[in-house]
């Protein structure tokens, strides 16, 4: 079984990039103003480096201009306005919602960030999302949800395509949102994720802010290569459907990325054994639960080093 | 029927700049003592020449609503800052250790308030559960825990305060409507909060929805609510009118999001709206939250307005 440390996805901001957004940007909904390019690839490496530094081996862009989380997939798109404030999930962090005003296309590549990011260093996935905008959404132009999702799936498909192109080793989707379909809504998304996952690149399923029982077993048939899950808010479900299914990648979301709160090693690599023992895994990332975005960076910081740190101890 | 405020004020610019040099160490403690007092002297005269009956000091020695009150209180410390949304950050606490009293909240600030002013006075301060629940919780084992042992916090320092004269407390609560599947925990940290508070007790709440958190909160131990109408077009009156609300109202008539500054007549109509549902002796009218981050002279010309068309009221109903 090899182990492999990495995170989620977003991280905090530097303080002097933060400032620098405000500058550009100001507090308004009118975000997204275009950040020079070089200012842009300073504050990226900074966050490379700092992932690096503290041990992590699979790494992210850190998603430093990601204002919506997820949905800024969306206001990369053509047929999305950016409007109205929402609770993102339990958390008290907020997003503008995406309202889909015309045919969704992908006009350029949307992940320009994670471009930058690969230019630095060859070891960073990718984070995009499907179901998730699709459900966040207001749909305003569609007359089905099932179009609306098909050709956000198209626009998403062309992505990964290019992505794979570039040589990237692992995509990861992110789909919070999947954990409260309907069971009869999980089969009809087969299809849609079949079509996101069929790729030379390993794909990667992150689910998190909640335990996942609800959608196995209809989640084998999606395609992923991994399969990630949230043991901090879902420990008790999720081991238990390990119990009862198998699959041989996993992602043990096992540090918790919302509090500050400093876990005990002994006790993470108890719980850590625990999981990996109820099957039979080629391959298990650690990795927090969720983002470290919603810490302060110097916990953020503390977070990778707990996560690296049980990586030595168990493998 | 009183006119009242929520409790922020822009802050002079004058005394951005000062807090600017005394952060970077340019002016001592004193002197910036001296400042804050000054801008209070200035936000209390612009509160007189409006009219408002009931006022605050406009919170100017606040930055914002969590980390204030979390920094004077033993079991908390402050990492750092993360986002809200967009470019929007703020400090939030951790909890790490038993949340104690340690230090008064707002007692000097009343003190001061008092001193320099003959109108009556109200004191915000943030209740139990929205500072926990804006906090990261590391020492207590449960969330419900953590808001009574800040809940206990809040009801000496609400002592405090009645002990030097305050007889009106406002608990801001915006995260409450947030979380309506927690509301039970909210309505036991009210009863711990004012628990032998000698006080007339209101509770402001903005943000979420009303109607998620209706009609539990009819049962919780405080005077009066204090929402925001005027952002929803009054459409929660509604609300109220469907429970047969009977606590008095604290009427949030003034946007606070917007710059426009509203006409008499459309106060005076939403005026008569609420006094549908409550009776004029049950009405405080104020803006929706506090007035921060308007520009000084519209935040002013809102008040005025306010007090205005409240007095037009009372006149035609034979109040005065
Ligand atoms: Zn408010």
């Amino acid at each position: 079984m090899r182990v492999i440390s990495t995170v989620v996805g977003n991280y905090p901001r530097p303080e002097w990039f933060r400032d620098y957004l405000r500058k550009i940007e100001g507090l308004q909904k009118d975000l997204d103003v275009e950040v020079d390019r070089d200012v842009l690839k300073k504050a990226v490496s900074e966050v490379v480096n700092e992932q690096k530094r503290a041990g992590i081996e699979l790494l992210t862009d850190g998603q430093l201009i990601w204002h919506d989380f997820l949905l800024t997939i969306a206001s990369r798109l053509e047929g999305f306005e950016m409007n109205g404030l929402v609770r993102y999930f339990d958390n008290n962090l907020y997003y503008r919602i995406p309202i889909v005003k015309g045919k969704i296309k992908r006009t350029k590549r949307i992940l320009y960030d994670f471009e930058i990011a690969f230019e630095i260093e060859k070891n960073v996935k990718p984070v995009l999302s499907c179901y998730t905008i699709a459900k966040l959404s207001k749909n305003e132009f569609y007359s089905k949800f099932d179009e609306f999702l098909w050709d956000l799936c198209d626009a998403i498909r062309e992505e990964i395509e290019e992505l794979e192109g570039m040589g990237v080793e692992f995509i990861q989707i992110d789909e919070p949102s999947l954990l409260y379909a309907e069971k009869d809504e999980l089969k009809n998304l087969e299809d849609v994720f079949k079509e996101l996952t069929s790729t030379k690149a390993k794909t990667v399923l992150m689910t998190y802010f909640d335990s996942a029982e609800r959608i196995f077993p209809e989640v084998l048939d999606f395609g992923f290569d991994v399969i990630g899950l949230d043991f901090v808010e879902g420990y008790e479900e999720n081991t238990r459907v390990l119990e009862e299914y198998s699959f041989e990648r996993i992602n043990v979301g096992l540090i918790d990325g919302r509090n500050t709160k400093m876990e005990d090693l002994n006790d993470l690599k108890r719980k850590f054994e625990e999981i990996v023992s109820r099957g039979e895994f080629k391959e298990v990332f650690i990795s927090p639960n969720t983002g470290l975005e919603f810490l302060p960076r110097v916990k953020a910081f503390e977070k990778m080093r707990i996560v690296s740190k049980l990586k030595e101890v168990v493998s | 029927m009183k006119t009242t405020v929520v409790g922020s004020y822009p802050k002079p610019k004058w005394l951005l700049k000062m807090i600017k040099l005394h952060r970077d160490d340019r002016i001592d403690d004193r002197v910036m003592d001296e400042a804050y007092k000054d801008a209070v002297k200035a936000v209390v005269k612009d509160h007189e020449i409006a009219g408002v009956d009931i006022i605050w000091d406009g919170e100017m020695r606040r930055e914002e609503m969590t980390s204030y009150f979390a920094e004077r209180i033993e079991g908390f410390v402050i990492y750092g800052e993360v986002r809200v949304w967009g470019n929007a950050y703020y400090p939030k606490p951790s909890i790490v250790g038993e949340l104690r009293y340690r230090d008064e909240l707002a007692v000097r600030d009343f003190l001061f308030l008092k001193s320099v002013t003959e109108k009556e006075i109200k004191v915000p301060i943030t209740g139990a559960y929205t500072i926990v629940d804006w906090s990261f919780n590391e020492y207590y084992p449960t969330k419900e825990e953590a808001v009574y042992a800040l809940a206990e916090v809040l009801n000496r320092e609400f002592k405090e305060l009645v002990k030097v004269g305050a007889n009106y407390i406002q608990i801001d609560e915006p995260a409450i409507p947030t979380h309506p599947e927690e509301i039970e925990i909210a309505k036991n940290a009210v009863e711990i909060m004012v628990k032998g508070v000698k006080a007339y007790i209101g509770m402001h709440m903005c943000y979420g929805n009303y109607r998620a958190i209706f009609p539990d909160i009819l049962d919780f131990k405080v005077d009066q609510f204090d929402f925001e109408f005027a952002n929803r077009n009054f459409e929660d009156l509604e609300i109220l009118r469907e429970y047969d609300y009977d606590k008095d109202l604290g009427f949030g008539c003034i946007d606070v999001h917007s710059k426009r500054v509203e006409t008499v007549e459309e106060v005076k109509r939403a005026i008569h709206m609420a006094l549908e549902v409550v009776e004029p002796d049950q009405l405080y009218v104020d803006p929706d939250c506090g007035l921060k981050l308007l520009p000084r002279d519209v935040a002013f010309e809102k008040l005025r307005v306010m007090v205005k068309a409240t007095n037009e009221v009372r006149s035609e109903l034979g109040l005065e």
